[in-house]
């Protein structure tokens, strides 16, 4: 018996707008519990949803970077199901109708190209923290109410390998969209993933399993990995699995059981009848596309039409971060090749040793572009301009002061040559 | 010399010529809320009454209600008083936020001397259900007949003469209902006329606020200050706030009325005579009164859609009464057990039966039977009634078949025998529709009243031919003191 | 539709978290029954299957939505106020030592 692994993955990004979804009460983390709170993410009684326009607009152009239908009607509804850490005793979410339906991500690499099905997008909100101590709990409401995004794949993806790109691109399009940290550290992304195995050429799916909590990107390959291969020894040895819930335990790298799924849970969905549904215009739509941010991959093919090599094009789009220092820099004028080179070399080096990202670099880029134009000038050797580079990731200095500070202008002493060359006969 | 027991403009004619404080006008308010014994209140605002006319903004001197105490039910936000929806659920909470609603009367100088019983989360019509037991209807001194629900306290504060404006709640006909009942106008405007924020929420699509009055004038007047979008409420309407006071007294000739026969049928003797009687006083003022019939099947189906929809949506307005972070909490060992024992100490069966009527109804397994059918029924009815309004301007019927039921044997549980007349009202309610409850006879000295309803956002013209047949019945300002 | 058990109506209650006496689940099996019955009736209506469900009174679509600014939010003394129970500025609930 051959089996095809068949794998779907859900992720949640938390979005990083200023206020709350369906309240006003700030978006904001590590501050005092309790003091980020609105009537509605305690779930007072009378207080009502208000929808985040900037939310929406985010919502618009994650659906567009996964080329989605966009549903230009707005609607919400209700899941319903007791939880301590669910004020409302309901989440609004958007059951009915997505905002996004029918998409689909690339996954790029050497060797393959693949796409791999969005079935839908939609919003939603987050529930209030936890914590839990020895025999009693605290909640904290700082974190209800937080816009959510739900995005679900189609079963498409057969690896562990092919899962962990996939949540790694989405995640690249949500940060280049400036729309959500992408932090599965923190939790501001997070992922659950659906495993199970088919018989190669037949339809019938295999029993699906749930590993959820996962909390790396390597995790997710990881955990994927084991659970394909549990679930061929067993189908193997002719036993029957059972539809589980499970999660991964980094400590003994494998997927571990959380509890068998007994009934699909009936969460009573019906369309919330606060919120009378929203008719998004087309020029709306269409202004929240035009104003996004570039995504990785126009980026990655403007800097090859630059010159770059892959390479060095795909170590510029790691992180949006970079991405933006690099562009700050081109805007100069710059020649993008010496300033890839200088990026990739010395200031990615600069960052490790010292253990800092590029925000935090003393060396901003238009820095870094002045000191590159002198070399290019003339007015410094490449040695000299390591040196420099050396002293400005230390104090913080522009070139220039640097060069004049410790006389290293090669330009001043010819200039002053040449112009007692000129006096002398 | 009493002063709330008048109409407004009275009241506040006494307060232009100096011959009323405010101050008076709250003192009196609180003196005889405090010797009401109908059981209309939860809460009597002593000190923050007070403390509110004190501080009064003379400025705001040209407003009707400037300086006039009123009641308002008690599922309204009310910032620092406690509001308990009549539910023991609630029964110590106090909210830190004002329902639209009190802002706006807030900032028309109103002051609020106390909040009304009702019953319990606003689910019931006969003023019974409430954590402090049965209402009483005034007009019958003997406490025989009740004065309905849910909005009790309010009709029973007004219609005694405490104040001149009791805010309450419509969901199913829990205003206009009662006001038939107690002698008042009772009037629900389209739904999002008035903001919902800060309304306790039983069945949302269904849910408007709404109030009594004493006089169309009045409810007119009220409109004015409480309508208006709210950016809080994303349910509440754009249309622009015009003064509903300005065209009371615009003729109606032309104007045609339906009559529903099988409503009509349903009414006793008495009821059909006085009922009669406006048609004829409508007529005189040049309204085309037709009697018109809708099936009775679609008449029938009111009640139970109306109890499907309601129970629905009000199992998941209340699941945030979990007893974890306001409201009453009992004792238990996991979170679990704190939300089991609290919900089942605290809500009265009769709640605990609507939820699970209304979970079931939204359960996979019976979701399409029951609730989506009921939605769907919701949209027949409206459509039903739609097609009588393509003909005519108004819709208007006896408001309840008699006067007040009687306390005994009066079943506030779902029952198979649904009295078409009884059970009509709702359909403002499915549709959203603008409509009005005015006083129109008298049966062995009980009231019983006359309902109107328009199509939506139609608000001013329904007040206009209320404020018209009052004229005509003359019965306004009625008042049935306390002893 | 088919009648519906007392043990449906009591798995229904302890997924909304409470329960009823012996009494009230028998008082509400006849209530149910007749609620079933007037649904049956209603099934009956001529169309009624045939339109689409009303979740609002009317139909209107809004197109306004609200700016992502921040406003309206409480003290944290306002937020815990009414909890029964808590511990520093949250709320605490008693959990299964497990």
């Amino acid at each position: 018996m051959d089996f095809e692994p068949v794998i779907g993955i859900e992720i949640h990004a938390q979005l990083k707008t200023k206020s709350k979804m369906f309240s006003s009460a700030p978006v904001s983390f590590g501050d005092r519990p309790n003091s980020n709170v609105a009537p509605l993410d305690i779930a007072f009684p009378g207080a009502l949803p208000t929808v985040n326009k900037e939310a929406i607009i985010y919502a618009i152009r994650v659906c567009h970077a996964l080329n989605m239908k966009i549903d230009d009607l707005l609607v919400f509804d209700r899941k319903n199901y007791f939880y301590s850490d669910l004020p409302k005793g309901y989440q609004l979410t958007q059951y009915f109708r997505p905002i996004g339906k029918d998409g689909y991500l690339t996954l790029k690499s050497n060797i393959f190209e693949k796409k791999i099905g969005i079935e839908r997008l939609h919003i939603e909100e987050d529930t209030c923290k936890q914590i839990h101590e020895a025999d009693y709990s605290l909640l904290d409401y700082n974190r209800s109410g937080i816009p959510l995004l739900e995005i679900v794949s189609l079963p498409e993806i057969s690896s562990g390998l092919e899962a962990q790109k996939f949540v790694e691109e989405v995640r690249s399009i949500l940060t280049f969209l400036d729309v959500s940290d992408g932090k599965m550290e923190n939790g501001s992304l997070r992922c659950d993933v659906n495993v199970s195995l088919r018989e190669k050429g037949s339809n019938k799916l295999g029993t699906k399993v749930e590993i959820k909590n996962l909390n790396s990107f390597s995790n997710i390959q990881k955990a994927i990995d084991f659970e394909i291969d549990r679930q061929k020894s067993l189908l193997l040895d002719g036993k029957k699995l059972k539809q589980e819930t499970r999660r991964f335990d980094e400590n003994r790298q494998e997927t571990v059981l959380m509890r068998v799924k007994v009934d699909d849970v009936d969460y009573k969905y019906f369309t919330d009848p606060n919120i009378v549904p929203i008719r998004l215009s087309e020029a709306f739509i269409k202004k929240a596309i035009e104003d996004m941010p570039e995504l990785a991959s126009s980026k990655h093919n403007r800097y090859l039409s630059y010159g770059l090599n892959e390479y060095d094009a795909n170590l510029l789009v790691s992180s949006k971060e970079i991405s933006d220092f690099f562009d700050e820099g081109i805007k100069t004028g710059v020649n993008p090749k010496s300033l890839a080179n200088w990026v990739i070399q010395d200031v990615f080096s600069y960052l490790n040793k010292e253990d800092i990202n590029i925000k935090e670099s003393k060396v901003s880029a238009l820095n870094l572009c002045e000191l590159i134009s002198f070399i290019e000038k003339n007015e410094i050797s490449n040695k000299q301009a390591r040196e420099v580079f050396a002293k400005m990731t230390i104090s913080g200095h522009t070139a220039k002061e640097i060069i004049l500070e410790n006389n290293m202008s090669q330009m001043n002493d010819e200039k002053l040559l040449s112009e007692i060359r000129l006096i002398l006969p | 010399m009493r002063y709330l027991s008048k109409p407004l403009k009275e009241i506040h004619d006494a307060i232009l010529r100096n011959e009323v404080t405010p101050l008076d006008l709250v003192k009196e308010g609180l003196s005889y809320v405090g010797k009401d014994n109908n059981n209309a209140f939860e809460y009597i605002c002593n000190k923050e009454a007070i403390d509110a006319v004190n501080k009064l903004d003379s400025s705001k001197k040209n407003s009707l209600l400037y300086g006039v105490p009123i009641v308002i039910k008690d599922c309204f936000s009310t910032k620092s008083i406690p509001t308990t929806a009549s539910s023991n659920m609630l029964s110590d909470y106090i909210p830190c936020f004002d329902a639209e609603v009190v802002t706006r009367l807030k900032n028309a100088g109103a002051i609020i001397i106390g909040k009304t019983t009702m019953d319990e989360l606003a689910m019931g019509g006969s003023g019974t259900s409430g954590r402090k037991g049965m209402t009483y209807n005034p007009w019958d001194k003997r406490r025989k007949h009740i004065i309905g629900g849910s909005s009790c306290g309010s009709a029973a504060a007004v219609s005694s003469g405490l104040t001149p404006i009791g805010i309450g709640s419509d969901t199913g006909d829990s205003v206009r209902k009662p006001a038939s009942y107690s002698g008042l106008v009772g009037f629900k405007p389209t739904w999002g006329r008035i903001s919902r924020y800060g309304m306790f929420q039983f069945a949302s699509s269904l849910d408007h606020v709404a109030y009594f009055t004493r006089n169309v004038f009045d409810s007119a007047y009220l409109l004015n200050v409480l309508a208006g979008h709210d950016n809080k409420d994303f349910s509440s309407g754009y249309e622009d706030v015009i003064d509903y006071t300005k065209d009371l007294s615009k003729s109606i000739k032309g104007k045609r009325i339906a009559v529903i026969k099988e409503v009509l049928d349903c009414c006793s003797p008495k009821t059909i005579e006085c009922f009669n009687k406006t048609l004829d006083q409508l007529r005189v003022e040049g309204a085309i009164v037709d009697i018109v019939s809708i099936d009775e099947k679609i008449l029938k189906a009111i009640y139970p859609t109306y109890f499907i929809i309601s129970s629905s949506e009000a199992t998941s307005n209340n699941a945030n009464l979990d007893g974890l972070k306001f409201g009453s909490r009992c004792e238990g060992n996991s979170f679990e057990e704190v939300m089991i024992n609290t919900r089942t100490k605290c809500f009265s069966p009769l709640i605990k039966r609507r939820f699970i009527i209304g979970s079931l109804s939204l359960s996979k397994t019976h979701r399409e039977e029951l609730f989506v059918r009921a939605q769907k029924c919701r949209r027949l009815i409206v459509d039903s009634f739609n097609k009588v309004f393509e003909k005519y301007d108004f819709i208007y019927c006896p408001a309840s078949p008699t006067t007040a039921p009687l306390f005994k044997g009066y079943n506030p549980r779902f029952n198979g025998d649904v009295n078409v007349a009884d059970n009509y009202l709702a359909f403002a309610n499915f549709g959203g529709n603008p409509s009005i409850t005015i006083p129109i006879g008298f049966e062995n000295n009980m009231p019983f009243g006359g309902n109107f309803t328009a199509k939506p956002h139609f608000d001013s013209e329904l007040l206009n031919v209320a404020s018209i047949l009052e004229k005509h019945t003359g019965l306004m300002n009625l008042v049935k003191e306390n002893e | 539709m088919n009648k519906v058990d007392k043990k449906t109506l009591k798995l229904a209650a302890n997924r909304l978290m409470f329960d009823m006496s012996e009494e009230e689940y028998d008082r509400l099996v006849s209530e149910f029954d007749l609620i079933i019955e007037q649904m049956n009736l209603i099934s009956d209506i001529e169309g009624v299957d045939d339109v689409s469900p009303m979740s609002f009174p009317f139909e209107q679509t809004f197109t306004y939505l609200r700016e992502d600014e921040v406003k309206d939010v409480l003290s944290t003394e306002e937020v815990i106020r009414n909890a029964k129970d808590v511990k520093g500025s949250q709320i605490k609930l008693p959990r299964v030592i497990k």
